[in-house]
């Protein structure tokens, strides 16, 4: 036990082993707090820090508001925003699930993902809903109200969200709302990986809160420093949540940015962001080695935890408690921090706050102070224990394979870290029309058995500018093992108004969704398990831009070349070459001598 | 050495070329049917493949944009051994594809219709060449070779093509219009053949029999036989299948062109390019242009309709929406037929050189557009234009030559005087 506590450390030292590992057990106990915790309240807000090896900070952002379904029916809004409210009425949207992301979790380093990945998109927007609708072709429609809504909405380009970007799965998504009082429900998944998540989002996104980002939580997310993180994802959830015996419905809305911070970047001055090298009399120098001089120096690792606090690394101080919170209880508690406990913290505010200790002293919350700002500082200091992070799953990394523009091969690689466990899961991929893959190609391999992992396939193939390729896999991964997913595709060429202006760029592809089915959700829900690989960027051969009245008029000319001569056989007499000169009639030379004389007569006529 | 023997060794030399090339370079199938001048998305392979696998797994292949090609194959294909792991059956069945395609044409040579059809007798018919030369000119072509190599579905509408030309040149009116309505039903522009091999078959059922069949009562029987042999195979195709789906996406995709892949031809470029609002408009143009070549040839070249079909099949490598080399192998194959005309073509040396030309620089320039990104779309364009014009001063080259012979049997005293067309 305790060396598979070492392993997985970040900052292994013999002494602190036992209580890192209480603060691990400790982490999950207070993720089921944060669930449920909300349940009778109309609003709710936390924000979750929690320092990541490698100077990271991952900061997560949660806010939830109920409504009941009886005064959301009346289009009586109290704490659910009411353009987002008559948006879902209008496209009779039941559940619906919106992600904007940017960056990569770093699973190697990082560990497990926050909410188990349920509250996660791939890069670039992600939306799925539940509609409710008679038939497909209605649902469809209601569909693309929903995706244009929305993108009025949230300035993004989800209008774009068109029937080559959405598909119906099949296995990956389940609804986490409670439905018996709807039927047909609809599921429909849309991405936009190629869509630059920014500042314009993230302004309507405050603005569905209900302090604005003026007061509590909310008012520490800034542009600057969310879109600068090394991995940032905003969600909204909107699921109806009902009561035992399947009344009491509430609506409920919930909001989360999670972010990664690199903590040195973040603290860089915004009139001076390039990072510079420290003056070589501030570097702690490694003097063992034999170049160390004067002017020549190796840096020394510091092993210190930095020192940081929240206004500078969110670049706005936090103003106090949003008060629609509760004033008292675990809701009170909006921002917490997951560090050992004997990591130093200071809370600087003019107000009243309260400190209170959980999960065996690994989680501190604060409660606000109403109307002054509050701001937490910590020191650089030397640690001797540290918090382990949960071993994630599943691994995956998926890339394009082989070069040049015709073709290549896609390669997923599954790695299940668990030595007991085998996980089964749904692997989800959402292609553009464009990228051809070929099912006969598809192999899938684990390295420690040959029985075939594949155990249920779902495949709806690409219609060229009308659907994109559906693909969903149900597989087996043994414990410890590795499954390498490969299968051919053909890139096709596009006419030149559908490139981009950026053609030789590439075009992106969604990331792959993985959904774990065996392991349940250490959250105790039914969010489920989630995983999602990065994007790709796919190059596909390009026409010249700059030609087409040139190929129009060479093409044109090979084919009056062809007709003209051909045609010419075919329409015309053979005469001998001596006849044409003794009629004199023949060919141009004749004609024009004809006109010539009957021009003659007529003027000389006259 | 007498003709069985020598069609004998002929026959056997060709297949273990082929199967010599299959078992000796297993990668070469692969690799020749990834390459866009032999595999088009309507005849190739790897898509073929794609296609029994779905339909093998329940899948409509038709209700997707990989596969185009006609829905008998499926359960032809799907027979065979999976060619990933047992690739020797597919292998001896495009071999004895191409030995049977040059069967026919051997047949074809010797029916002597290309020299002296029934009104016209040619004055330079003692030149030509046996069938042996012309079937050994099919088998031993490198394109016909690498075409076998790559098994393209168009191996087989060659092969049908090939079939109908043959039974149509011995006056078999069933047979002929069953291969012919095969080949319609595989790539749908050899149904244009229809009217010159229709005149042919007149013809020769004329010679044979003591007096010539009321040509109305002929041409409505066949026309009629073809309407309901093509019925039979597009209804038996639906039953397949169990909807009327795949005419969209096989008879469809050809008419309409969504997949614009490259080829030898010239139309993917032409509407990769055009204007969005102009499409249809040149897409009707461009099928119209196709199709007006067989009234007009057929008219005019009445009496030598073996020689308006071998024109229109080279037109047919030119000017289709995906043409590959299994399309120009099939032209060049036949030309030879009219080893008579020779002497009278003027650019054969232009000609030949530029399909040389084109074969050896244009999978180069292919090369530096897709693979080293050092030259761009308008290389492999230009080169596609280079083949097109080559196979096109071939088409129109011997049609002079074949005119002009004409001539000469007209007005013998014009022989070798220089003419000139008014």
């Amino acid at each position: 036990m305790r060396s598979h506590c070492l392993d997985n450390s970040f900052q292994p030292s013999p002494r602190g082993c036992n209580a890192a590992m209480l603060s691990f057990l400790s982490l999950l106990f207070f993720n089921l707090l944060i669930t449920f915790t909300a349940a009778g309240q109309d609003y709710y807000e936390r924000l979750l820090l929690r320092p990541l090896p490698q100077s990271a900070l991952l900061a997560s952002f949660n806010f939830r508001s109920n409504e009941s379904s009886a005064s959301f029916d009346q289009q009586n809004f109290r704490y659910f925003p009411r353009s987002l409210g008559q948006i879902l009425q209008h496209a009779r949207t039941k559940e619906l699930h919106l992600r904007f992301s940017l960056g990569r979790w770093d699973a190697e380093s990082w560990g497990q993902r926050p909410w188990d990945g349920a509250r996660e998109g791939g890069t670039g927007v992600e939306l799925w809903a539940w509609l409710e609708a008679q038939s497909e072709e209605e649902a469809f429609s209601r569909w693309l109200t929903l995706t244009n809504a929305l993108s009025g909405l949230f300035c993004a380009s989800l209008n774009f969200i068109d029937a080559t970007k959405t598909i119906r799965p099949v296995m990956s998504f389940q609804p986490e709302g409670d439905h018996h009082n709807s039927s047909n429900l609809h599921l429909l998944h849309g991405t936009l990986p190629h869509e630059v998540v920014c500042t314009e989002n993230l302004t309507p996104f405050l603005k569905l809160l209900p302090c604005k980002g003026k007061a509590g939580v909310s008012s520490l997310l800034d542009g600057h420093k969310l879109f600068d993180a090394s991995w940032q994802t905003m969600s909204i959830d909107v699921r109806p949540v009902c009561g035992k015996d399947g009344a009491d419905c509430v609506l409920e809305m919930e909001q989360s940015v999670d972010m990664v911070l690199d903590i040195d970047r973040s603290r860089r001055p915004r009139d001076n962001p390039i990072p510079r090298p420290l003056p070589i009399e501030e570097i702690a120098c490694d003097t063992s080695k034999h170049y160390n001089a004067e002017d020549t120096c190796y840096p020394l690792h510091k092993s210190a935890e930095p020192g940081w606090n929240l206004t500078e690394i969110f670049g706005r101080p936090l103003k106090g408690a949003c008060p629609l919170t509760d004033g008292d209880g675990e809701g009170a508690n909006t921002v917490c921090i997951n560090t050992p406990p004997e990591r130093i913290i200071q809370a600087n505010t003019t107000g009243q706050y309260l400190e209170t200790w959980i999960a065996s002293d690994t989680v501190r919350c604060y409660k606000l102070p109403t109307g002054s700002d509050f701001d937490l500082n910590l020191p650089e200091q030397e640690m001797t224990t540290g918090l382990i992070l949960a071993t994630p799953p599943l691994f995956a990394a998926r890339s394009i394979n082989g070069h040049g523009q015709e073709r290549g091969s896609i390669q997923a690689i599954i790695r299940n870290p668990s030595a007991t466990d085998a996980v089964e899961f749904v692997y989800l991929e959402s292609l553009p029309w464009f990228m051809k893959p070929y099912l006969h190609t598809l192999r899938a391999r684990v390295d420690t058995t040959s029985t075939n992992p594949i155990q249920e396939t779902y495949y709806r193939p690409a219609v060229d500018r009308a659907r994109g390729t559906h693909l969903e896999l149900r597989m087996l991964i043994p414990a410890s093992s590795t499954l390498t997913l490969t299968y051919d595709f053909e890139k096709a060429i596009l006419r030149y108004t559908e490139y981009p202006p950026d053609a030789n760029r590439g075009f992106d592809v969604a990331p792959a969704v993985l959904k774990l089915l065996s392991s349940q959700s250490s959250l105790g829900d039914n969010k489920g398990v989630y995983l999602r690989t990065t994007s790709l960027l796919l190059p596909l051969p390009t026409p010249d831009f700059s030609m087409p009245y040139n190929v129009i008029i060479l093409t044109s000319t090979v084919m009056a070349l062809g007709f003209g001569n051909i045609f010419n056989l075919l329409v015309r007499r053979f005469v001998g070459a001596e006849e044409v000169m003794a009629l004199g009639a023949g060919g141009l030379r004749g004609v024009v001598a004809a006109r010539v004389a009957a021009m003659r007569t007529r003027l000389l006529g006259r | 050495m007498p003709i069985d023997q020598q069609k004998a060794l002929l026959f056997g030399a060709a297949a273990a070329v082929r199967l010599l090339l299959f078992t000796a370079f297993p990668s070469l199938p692969n690799l020749l049917t990834g390459r866009v001048e032999i595999s088009t998305p309507v005849t190739s392979f790897k898509r073929l493949q794609e296609g029994v696998f779905l339909y093998t797994h329940n899948v409509s292949p038709y209700d997707g944009g990989v596969f185009h090609q006609a829905p008998l194959l499926l359960p032809l294909f799907s027979l065979l051994p999976n060619p990933a792991y047992y690739p020797f059956a597919t292998n001896l069945l495009y071999t004895i594809v191409d030995l049977l395609g040059a069967n026919a044409l051997m047949h074809i040579a010797e029916s002597g219709q290309s020299a002296t059809p029934r009104l016209f007798k040619s004055s330079r018919k003692e030149l030509r060449w046996s069938s042996i030369a012309i079937g050994a000119g099919f088998l031993f072509n490198p394109f016909t070779i690498t075409t076998c190599i790559a098994r393209p579905t168009s191996a087989l509408t060659n092969l049908f093509i090939l079939l109908a030309m043959a039974k149509a040149s011995q006056g078999a009116g069933s047979t002929f219009v069953l291969a012919l309505s095969v080949a319609s039903y595989l790539a749908m522009h050899p149904i244009l053949l229809f009217p010159p091999l229709l005149v042919l078959c007149y013809d020769v059922r004329a010679t044979k029999s003591k007096s010539a069949p009321n040509p109305l009562a002929f041409t409505a029987f066949h026309v009629l036989s073809l309407v309901v042999a093509l019925g039979g195979l597009l209804y038996l195709s639906a039953l397949l299948t169990g909807s009327w789906e795949f005419l969209g996406a096989t008879y469809g995709v050809r008419l309409l062109l969504p997949d614009l892949t490259p080829n030898v031809g010239l139309w993917w470029y032409f509407f990769t390019e055009m204007f969005d609002s102009f499409r249809e408009f040149f897409l009707g143009v461009f099928w119209l242009h196709v199709v007006s070549y067989v009234p007009g040839l057929t008219i005019r070249l009445r009496k030598q309709p073996l020689f308006v079909a071998v024109t229109l099949t080279g037109i047919f490598a030119v000017f289709t929406p995906y043409p590959s080399i299994a399309d120009g192998t099939l032209y060049l194959s036949l030309v030879p037929l009219f080893r008579h005309l020779f002497p009278l073509m003027r650019y054969t040396f232009l000609a030949s050189s530029t399909i040389l030309y084109a074969s050896f620089i244009g999978p180069a320039f292919y090369y530096l557009w897709i693979y080293a990104g050092s030259g761009n779309a308008n290389f492999f364009y230009a080169i596609t234009l280079v083949w097109s014009l080559g196979l096109s001063v071939i088409v129109g080259d011997s049609l002079y030559a074949a005119l002009r012979d004409e001539l000469d049997v007209e007005r013998p005293e014009l022989r070798g005087k220089e003419v000139k067309r008014i």
